[in-house]
């Protein structure tokens, strides 16, 4: 579960997040739509306590981010636009690390068990990951979030550099961590992608959210019109 | 978490060479320079050793002489030169003042390569004659020694900041910074384990090298004799850490840590000791020696003119030696003697200044030396190598004791103009080199420790680039 | 394109901020440095001025005396500074700056710095050549570690390469704009000091001929390492092992190199110790000087010869004092002990520069400095020429003193007194250091490692990179 309750960020005099609500619930996807310096990556970096709000506050599972940032963090997940691990270690060795250090030891046979369930080829799970594609790499962080067994799973871009078969494979995964009751919070570009997986979608601007959508209630082109106008872009007559 | 740290990263830094480049390089250099400093040591001894069997020859031509003397035959040798003129024994058969050298010698060359090992007191001669200096080529003395000392001080620290400089920076160049930061941990202490299992490393090779050492190079001396040197190093590996440690987590980029950690280099090695030592100089001048020397000329010209009235005065003085004068010619000896005295007891006051300078200079630094610790190391290894500026400051002074013990020793002979005689032969004086004892090697120790703790809870207290505010989680 | 690369570079490194602290930095370590020396400069001559003049006093005030008296009496021969040691200190503070000059006895410089000092003065001091030939090297690797690297860390590489520049150009560029500061700033520092000397009272054989060898020496060590930091730049991927790299081949350079060499010279070639010397010098003057001959048997050869030359039957009858005459013999004989053992030091002494020349391989550090030393007479060959100017001194005092005790006294005339003013005819020692045409004769095997060392980076640097 994913709160925000009037969270404000000001660099300075610049305000780049303004009284941000959002209620993410157990189970939801909810796609978070914008230009670059909407302030679609300051929220996420609030919710995981790289920053510090200058007012209002983010909640992991009820738990205020900047009250109890280590105890947060066992709840959530995190993959970021480019999702890099340690080139000479293989996929098994940094998931056994990174849940590691979290205080989660695994055997190999669980390991592997997760990267099996985040979609990744058997034979890629003993090789370097200097040899892994950024879709590769994005599946062992699914399984890290797996093996975390966290409520909460943020992504800032996951889908850009993808390609369209890649990113389709990636949708599912998500939708099946979704249908496990996770609570999944996704900045994104891409349209097409959000309204295909997401159960809920915001739409933010100059640190403000906009218009908030359910995603079955809309269709593809409502959302892209949606999207245009808020952006104050006019649209060419067709 | 430490457990998963500690195998990931040996295994990280296996899979990229760096634990094997990093125990190659200090092996061959330490072994370098343990081989260097064993030479210069195995050098001293052999010098001091054929000193001592030149001695012993010529005590045995010296005996051989009495014995053919006492027993009045005649003898080819000059007539200033036979020994049962005490005199001659004196000069012609002077005992060897050495200063052995300690078992930990070959650690830091220190002030060795300035000064000579053994000398040969003379009873003509004022004490200022005694050259200390050795002749070498000042080159050498220029560039320093590659001794242990040289690699402990300033190489030691530059291999730490290479394995160092970029623990966390690195994490954020390549990217897996963010991801590590949204586990539940401490990205402080996180760093501070993956420095631990460096200092780990270098700390077990520094002890396995020094272990390896002691075996190959001390005999006959306990494994506790090693141990102050082990300790030391590992106190300043430990602020090279320390310092590592809060440079990684303030600075920023790779290039900027390491830019910055070899400013730090810079300052405590190199700037810091020469500003220190320029005002320690400036603060206690020495005297100028070729003013001495003026001094010194005039001194003994006025000695020289005087020098019947001198003998006389010392007669006086020293009614003992008047007994037997009357009826003896006075020999050029007994007012060269006398007016010697004198010459040194006028110098001595000129003398002790340079002495007190440099002891002033000595303790200026004593008190200054925290600041650098470079500085506490080259002090401490030098004291415990016996090389230090005390330790040879020492050996003068003994030197120049037992200088005066050997003609006071020939002295009633000359004056009572009894003649040497090979039953007196048993009775010289020998020097034995007593060497100075120090135990601050425990405090310096635990100063460094202190010192790393220190910068590490600074570390600790100020955060991740002063809180993320400069951004090395956010941008 | 050279110049728009250049512009740009200049541009890029006025803008950094490390750079303009280092920079200044850099100067003001260099300008303590150099007041710090001009004090101790200005003092040192002062000293040495007054103290020459007290000897020459005591000399000359002798009095009445008897001439061998004052051959043991004896003299010093003080050794100046000379003007550039302003800049490169060189070995001065470790050799001695007086000789004693007696009879019978050549006597080694006595009083070096290094020995009156702690073993703090060991860390090194702050002095001109110390900036010059470490720290300005360290700001050089700062300027130009990521010359290539961040090119191609920000992906501007692939847009330069994209306008179709060839590469040697670009190289050019990045090399003037490293190349201009440091020849600027040091040309500027070399004037300064130019200045300062020309204008320090008694400042004497300062010429600004050597001055600007010496820049050209710097100057082309720093070349160098210019082009060794920017070959290792396009070389590298990452600008942190770029600086690493760059700093690993600094230490070597400059600290690693050179006291390795120290270590390998005194093993390779070693000096006897003070006493061993002394004990070989007294085994000759004993035995003779190949070991026969002894100095007795040759005197009574000379006794016959000379009564022979003279056609007289005893030593009384020569016209001059014939223990004098003999004393001068011997002192001659004794010369010759000295100089075959002084000759094996020079020759241990020049096998060990041979050595360091050769490992000037592993190290442009080498060359420069003892070029550097070299050209500010502050080398180790100088401290030589001014100890064997002093040994002939020292000759000529002593047949000077023999030669007045000969002509006027008989033999066996001890008693015999010199007037006061004998003293004064001795000219005083004088010394003049090597010009520099010489010094850079003496000094050619320098040069051209120097030379091979700017040959071979520039090659390295523009023939081995064809891509970046």
């Amino acid at each position: 579960m994913i709160t925000t309750d009037n969270l404000t960020k000001k660099y300075g005099e610049t305000l780049v997040l303004d009284n941000l609500n959002l209620n993410i619930k157990a189970g939801h996807i909810y796609c978070l739509l914008g230009a670059n310096g909407a302030g679609k990556t300051t929220t996420i970096n609030l919710l995981l306590g790289f920053i510090k709000p200058t007012s209002g506050s983010a909640f992991i599972n009820g738990l205020a981010v900047s009250e109890n940032p280590k105890m947060t963090k066992k709840h959530l997940a995190y993959i970021p636009e480019n999702l890099m691990l340690y080139p000479n270690l293989s996929a098994v060795e940094n998931l056994h690390y990174f849940s590691g250090i979290g205080g989660n030891n695994l055997e190999k046979a669980q390991l592997e068990a997760y990267l099996e369930e985040a979609g990744l080829q058997a034979s890629a799970y003993h090789q370097r990951i200097s040899t892994f594609s950024k879709g590769m790499r994005q599946k062992v962080g699914i399984a890290l979030a797996l093996a975390k067994n966290a409520g909460v799973l943020l992504l800032d871009e996951p889908t850009s550099g993808l390609d369209p078969k890649a990113s389709n494979e990636f949708g599912l995964l998500l939708q099946k961590l979704g249908n496990k009751g996770v609570a999944i919070l996704m900045a994104t570009h891409d349209l097409f992608r959000a309204k295909e997986i997401a159960t809920h979608i915001g739409i933010m601007k100059n640190g403000q959210l906009k218009q908030e959508f359910v995603a079955d209630k809309i269709t593809l082109a409502e959302l892209e019109h949606a999207y245009l106008q808020t952006m104050d872009y006019k649209e060419l007559a067709v | 978490m430490y457990k998963f740290n500690f195998i990931y990263e040996l295994k990280s830094l296996v899979r990229n060479g760096w634990i094997q480049l990093l125990t190659l390089l200090l092996f061959a250099l330490f072994f370098f320079a343990f081989y260097n400093g064993q030479e210069k040591v195995e050098k001293r001894k052999s010098d001091i050793q054929a000193a001592h069997t030149e001695v012993k020859e010529s005590d045995r031509d010296m005996l051989k002489l009495l014995d053919s003397v006492e027993r009045g035959m005649t003898v080819t040798a000059s007539r200033w030169t036979i020994p049962s003129k005490p005199m001659a024994v004196g000069n012609y058969h002077p005992r060897v003042a050495a200063m052995d050298p300690g078992n930990l010698a070959f650690v830091a060359t220190g002030q060795s390569d300035l000064f000579t090992h053994y000398v040969k007191p003379k009873t003509s001669g004022d004490d200022l004659a005694l050259n200390f200096t050795e002749i070498t080529n000042p080159v050498q003395q220029l560039f320093g020694s590659f001794d242990p000392a040289f690699v402990i001080i300033f190489l030691l620290p530059l291999i730490i900041i290479a394995f160092t400089y970029n623990v966390l920076s690195s994490e954020k160049e390549s990217g897996t910074l963010r991801l590590l930061a949204s586990q539940p941990i401490s990205v402080a202490a996180w760093v501070l384990q993956k420095m631990a299992i460096r200092l780990f490393w270098v700390i077990l090779m520094i002890v396995v090298i020094l272990t390896m050492v002691f075996y190959i190079h001390i005999d006959g001396a306990s494994f506790g004799s090693i141990i102050p040197v082990i300790g030391i190093t590992i106190g300043y590996a430990l602020f090279w850490f320390a310092l590592a440690f809060v440079v990684n987590l303030w600075v920023g980029s790779s290039s900027k840590n390491a830019i910055a950690l070899i400013g730090l280099w810079l300052l405590f090695a190199l700037l810091v000791p020469s500003l220190l030592n320029q005002m320690g100089s400036t603060l206690y001048p020495m005297p100028s020696r070729t003013l001495m020397i003026n001094q010194l000329r005039t001194a003994k010209a006025e000695a020289t003119k005087k020098q019947d009235q001198i003998l006389d005065n010392f007669l006086r003085d020293h009614p003992e030696y008047a007994i037997n004068d009357p009826n003896q010619g006075r020999s050029f000896y007994h007012r060269y003697m006398a007016s010697q005295q004198l010459v040194r007891e006028e110098l001595q006051p000129v003398v002790q200044r340079f002495e007190e300078q440099l002891q002033k200079q000595q303790q200026w630094i004593s008190q200054l030396k925290w600041v650098s610790p470079a500085i506490i190391v080259q002090q401490e290894l030098n004291t415990l190598a016996g090389t230090s500026t005390r330790d040879y400051e020492s050996y003068r002074k003994q030197v120049i004791d037992f200088a005066e013990t050997w003609r006071q020793h020939l002295m009633p002979f000359l004056y009572n103009n009894q003649p040497f005689a090979s039953a007196d032969y048993k009775n010289l004086p020998a020097f034995e080199y007593a060497p100075l004892n120090s135990n601050t090697t425990a405090k310096t120790i635990l100063v460094l420790i202190v010192i790393a703790m220190g910068i590490v809870g600074l570390g600790f207290a100020k955060g991740i680039g002063f809180q993320s505010s400069k951004g090395i989680l956010t941008h | 394109m050279i110049q728009n690369t250049f512009k740009k570079e200049l541009k890029e490194l006025s803008r950094d901020g490390r750079v303009r602290i280092s920079f200044l930095l850099v100067i003001l370590l260099m300008a303590v440095a150099t007041w710090i020396s001009k004090n101790q400069y200005s003092a040192t001559n002062e000293q040495y001025k007054e103290a020459e003049t007290a000897e020459r006093h005591i000399w000359e005030g002798q009095g009445e005396k008897n001439p061998h008296s004052a051959a043991h009496y004896g003299t010093y021969a003080f050794k100046p500074k000379y003007p550039l040691s302003l800049i490169d200190h060189g070995v001065d503070k470790f050799t001695g700056t007086s000789i004693f000059l007696e009879a019978h006895k050549r006597n080694e410089a006595q009083f070096s710095k290094a020995a009156d000092q702690t073993g703090l003065a060991r860390f090194g001091d702050l002095t001109p050549d110390f900036v010059l030939l470490f720290i300005l090297p360290l700001l050089i690797v700062f300027l130009g570690y990521n010359a290539f690297t961040k090119e191609r860390e920000m992906g501007t590489l692939v847009l330069l390469k994209s306008q179709g520049t060839s590469v040697w150009k670009l190289i050019l560029g990045k090399w003037l704009a490293i190349f201009a500061p440091v020849f600027i700033s040091l040309f500027l520092l070399f004037v300064v000091a130019g200045i300062v000397l020309s204008n320090l009272k008694d400042f004497g054989i300062f010429s600004w001929e050597s001055l600007g060898v010496l820049f050209l020496v710097y100057i082309g060590y720093y070349i160098i390492f210019i082009n060794l930091v920017l070959f290792i730049s396009s070389k590298v991927k990452k600008s942190g092992i770029s600086l690493v790299l760059s700093l690993s081949a600094w230490i070597l350079a400059c600290l690693a190199v050179p006291k390795a060499a120290s270590n390998i010279a005194e093993s390779q070639y070693p000096y006897p110790t003070r006493q061993e010397f002394a004990a070989s010098i007294n085994k000759d003057q004993k035995n003779g000087i190949d070991g026969h001959d002894p100095w007795n048997k040759q005197a009574k050869l000379l006794e016959n010869k000379v009564l022979k030359e003279h056609n007289v039957d005893s030593l009384e009858q020569l016209p001059f004092n014939f223990d004098a005459y003999r004393m001068q013999k011997g002192e001659e004989h004794t010369a010759e002990i000295y100089f075959k053992h002084y000759n094996h030091l020079k020759t241990q002494f020049e096998q060990q520069s041979s050595l360091y020349r050769n490992l000037a391989v592993l190290s442009p550090f080498l060359p420069a400095r003892f070029m550097s030393m070299a050209i500010a007479n502050t080398d180790y060959a100088t401290h030589w020429d001014f100890a064997d100017a002093a040994e002939i001194y020292r000759v000529e005092l002593q047949a000077f003193l023999n030669g007045n005790f000969a002509e006027n006294s008989t033999y066996g005339e001890w008693s015999y007194r010199a007037d006061e003013s004998t003293w004064k005819n001795m000219p005083a020692f004088e010394y003049d250091p090597p010009e520099l045409s010489e010094t850079l004769g003496r000094n050619t095997s320098n040069l051209v490692v120097l030379m091979v060392w700017i040959l071979v980076s520039f090659s390295l640097l523009f023939f081995t990179t064809k891509k970046l």
